[in-house]
């Protein structure tokens, strides 16, 4: 059992030095919610975990993704967030709006595109 | 600038080495076989964690340093990159997603898990199960704080984070300042050359008189 554990914790330290090239998403909620009032936000189809205190950061794969919420017919993309290796793309998230709205802390020119 | 980076990453440094022994060791003094679970395995992940802070912040000072010294742009756009990795390695560590605030939540569900089954339990005399309950209770009470300073942690990385980044855009900036002067001295060169050259050519023309003036 100990063994095991030893293993889990050895393999979750490797994992403290990603292989893969990543950056980090961090994801604002306004106003701050909690779990009940949230609406579900999906990371490239993941579900992210309901926000705490209004604010979560999220390591992710370096390319474009989608921020995305539960929408009539399926997925409803909110925006997009480019990742950059070791650097942080920071969007706010309205969830009093129907649907959500994305803010992007930083902007691509003429686009519904977050940079870091 | 750099001196503000390593106070924030001394005070989170603090935070991160400070704040997590409590549980740890609470993980650590109990015996019984339902505690090796996902709160000994946090607690284990948090004290590997927590001694990869002292070089960590060594990394850090030593590059802010190596910063502050040099006036060369792609130098210090080196060192910020380098600096960027080894916090972006710290943040991932503890992101929402990562493996330590991942087993965070597990070791909190469980110890909630477990008060609410011990509540019902009726295996126990009273006197033994006020004692288990308290066990479990202070053991909630130390991984909810401890989850706490992750996120505190969680936070402060982020921050150091995007202040290197900045950083590192304000040097992109200062080098395409530099490369656009650099290319304005070319073009002044090459309109005083032009000039020059002009000036030589009516400097001939003028010198040329047909036969006979």
């Amino acid at each position: 059992m100990r063994s095991l554990a030893a293993a889990g914790v050895a393999l979750a330290l490797a994992g403290c030095q990603p292989s893969t090239d990543v950056g980090y998403v961090e994801i604002k909620t306004v106003p701050v919610t909690t779990n009940v009032s949230q609406p579900t936000i999906y990371l490239d189809t993941i579900k992210v975990e309901p926000i705490r205190k209004g604010s979560a950061v999220l390591t992710q794969r370096v390319g474009t993704t989608k921020l995305a919420t539960d929408g009539a017919g399926g997925q409803l993309t909110l925006c997009e967030i480019v990742v950059k290796k070791n650097r942080i793309t920071t969007v706010t998230v309205t969830v009093l709006e129907r649907p959500p709205r994305c803010q992007c802390r930083n902007t691509a020119s003429g686009s519904r595109t977050c940079v870091s | 600038m750099i001196g503000r980076l390593v106070h924030l990453a001394a005070a989170l440094l603090f935070a991160a080495v400070f704040a997590m022994p409590a549980a740890v060791a609470l993980a650590e003094d109990s015996s019984q076989p339902d505690a090796y679970t996902p709160v000994e395995e946090f607690s284990k992940q948090l004290d590997a964690f927590k001694k990869s802070i002292p070089e960590l912040n060594k990394k850090i000072e030593d590059s802010a340093a190596s910063v502050d010294r040099w006036t060369d742009v792609n130098k210090a756009r080196k060192e910020i990159e380098e600096l960027r990795s080894i916090v972006g390695a710290a943040l991932g560590a503890v992101s929402d997603n990562g493996p330590v605030s991942t087993l965070g939540t597990q070791a909190l569900n469980h110890a909630r898990g477990k008060l609410r089954a011990l509540e019902q339990d009726t295996r126990f005399r009273t006197e033994e199960k006020e004692f288990l309950l308290e066990q479990w209770r202070k053991l909630r009470e130390e991984t909810e704080r401890a989850t706490e300073e992750l996120g505190a942690a969680r936070r402060e990385f982020a921050e150091l984070l995007r202040t290197l980044q900045s950083n590192e855009d304000f040097i992109d900036e200062l080098m395409q300042v530099r490369q656009a002067q650099k290319a304005l001295e070319v073009i002044q060169r090459l309109t005083k050359d032009i000039r020059d050259a002009s000036d030589q050519l009516k400097k001939l023309i003028g010198a040329i008189k047909p036969p006979g003036v």
